[in-house]
């Protein structure tokens, strides 16, 4: 079986380039901020739809810096490698394996920060959607392609997918709701 | 060769995946949180129409004395028709504050008579009967704008019955209703279940004292100081709410 996997390797172009942009974006707003406290990020649409809460927050240093440097560094390596698979380049398995570890440690931040987002700072951050959008297929598809024992999940790849887009999309509504009734 | 094999690769795994199952699955993964998500919204929508979704708080038939499309920002009052801070608040907040916020925001007032106060439950009993001929706001008004007329005698909580159900018939009069169903629905078990669901609702939002208010919800805790301090304070609430 080839180890080439080209649908995959445009899904770490795509979803790659979108992450990227969002923690560009992220970091560029925590620039401002750090220049001008009162900055108010385009993002801060109001106390739900905030970015500006979700970046004071502890949970936005994770690891003593701002997360949005994490993603820049991530998102640019898996474009990179993304490109070079199209390219021409056929990843030895020890490479796939470190590709699907960096995503799974991706996915566990992520979700960790949804939790956070959701049920300690009580507010969504658009560019965080975005960031949360875009790992969870780059991992489930990495991790679909790297493990020979999931072929029988590959027959139902999107449903899962769809499966785990509807449960957090499912919590958000529940949390925000009084937000999204409002709306109505 | 690397073409070839890439080519049967994506067949293989074409084969592998039987797309029906896999669409019919996400279809149908999809189709259920559509329905179940669209569901809950329209049953709540219809069920209490808009934000003030707490059906303790704002429950079908509720009075309003100021209402706005949607309820997007709704103040509701707990109040005691006999209790001296509920008439200091009228006089000096909420009675300005609806005609300011007039059409802007949903203005609920809810009965809380406090056993305290003798004439309270006959006040509420007026305004739920007034409230049945469409004129529950007058007579709101009036029992508060003439609180003197019936509630005290001089500086203390009045007892009197017989002056105060005169006193409810007069303004029932120049409110225009129907003075005879005015006395029977005062005497009703339609506006006893009223006052009391509205007693019940108080107690489960943990409603102990009078006036208790309720910003979109949540409970207003005025810092102190003079009514005018507490006016700011409210209005500074709403205005929030309604930038919100």
């Amino acid at each position: 079986m080839s180890t080439v996997n080209r649908r995959l390797a445009r899904l770490h172009v795509v979803g790659g380039g979108l992450g990227l942009a969002a923690a560009t974006a992220l970091t560029l707003e925590k620039v401002a901020k750090l220049r001008d406290p009162a900055h108010v990020p385009t993002c801060s649409l109001n106390p739900i739809i905030s970015c500006g809460s979700v970046m004071d927050s502890p949970q936005a240093e994770a690891f003593g810096f701002p997360n949005p440097l994490i993603g820049i560094a991530a998102f640019a390596v898996l474009v990179t490698s993304g490109v070079a698979v199209l390219a021409g380049f056929e990843p030895p398995r020890w490479y796939r394996v470190a590709l699907n570890a960096g995503a799974a440690l991706g996915a566990v931040f992520v979700h960790w920060l949804i939790a956070a987002s959701l049920y300690d700072i009580h507010a969504l951050c658009p560019y965080c959607l975005v960031v949360w959008a875009v790992t969870i297929p780059v991992f489930w598809y990495t991790t679909l392609d790297t493990w020979p024992a999931l072929a029988p999940l590959r027959r139902v790849h999107s449903a899962v997918l769809a499966l785990w887009y509807v449960l957090i999309a499912g919590l958000v509504l529940v949390e925000f709701w009084d937000y999204w009734v409002s709306l109505l | 060769m690397s073409r070839t094999s890439r080519k049967k690769n994506r067949s293989i795994m074409a084969a592998r995946r039987g797309p029906s199952l896999n669409v019919i699955l996400t279809g149908v993964v999809i189709l259920v949180a559509v329905l179940v998500i669209g569901g809950v919204l329209v049953v709540n929508r219809s069920g209490d129409e808009g934000a003030a979704s707490n059906e303790a708080l704002v429950p079908a038939g509720a009075h309003t004395l100021s209402k706005v499309e949607g309820d997007r920002v709704t103040l509701v009052e707990f109040l005691d028709f006999q209790c001296p801070a509920c008439a200091s608040y009228y006089s000096g907040i909420t009675k300005k504050l609806e005609q300011d916020y007039q059409g802007r925001i949903t203005f609920v007032v809810r009965n809380f008579p406090l056993e305290v106060h003798p004439l309270a439950v006959p006040a509420a009993r007026a305004a739920e009967a007034a409230a049945k001929q469409g004129k529950h706001a007058e007579m709101y008004h009036a029992l508060y704008d003439n609180f003197e007329e019936w509630a005290v005698d001089g500086r203390t909580t009045s007892a009197d019955t017989a002056r105060a159900t005169a006193k409810f018939e007069e303004y029932a009069t120049a409110a225009g209703l129907d003075l005879e169903r005015f006395r029977a629905d005062v005497a009703s078990d339609e506006v006893r279940a009223t006052i009391d669901r509205d007693v019940a609702d108080g107690t489960e939002l943990g409603v102990n004292s009078t006036p208790t208010l309720f910003v979109n919800g949540e409970e207003f805790q005025p810092g102190g100081g003079s009514t005018a301090d507490v006016d700011r304070e409210l209005r500074a609430k709403i205005d929030a709410a309604l930038a919100g």
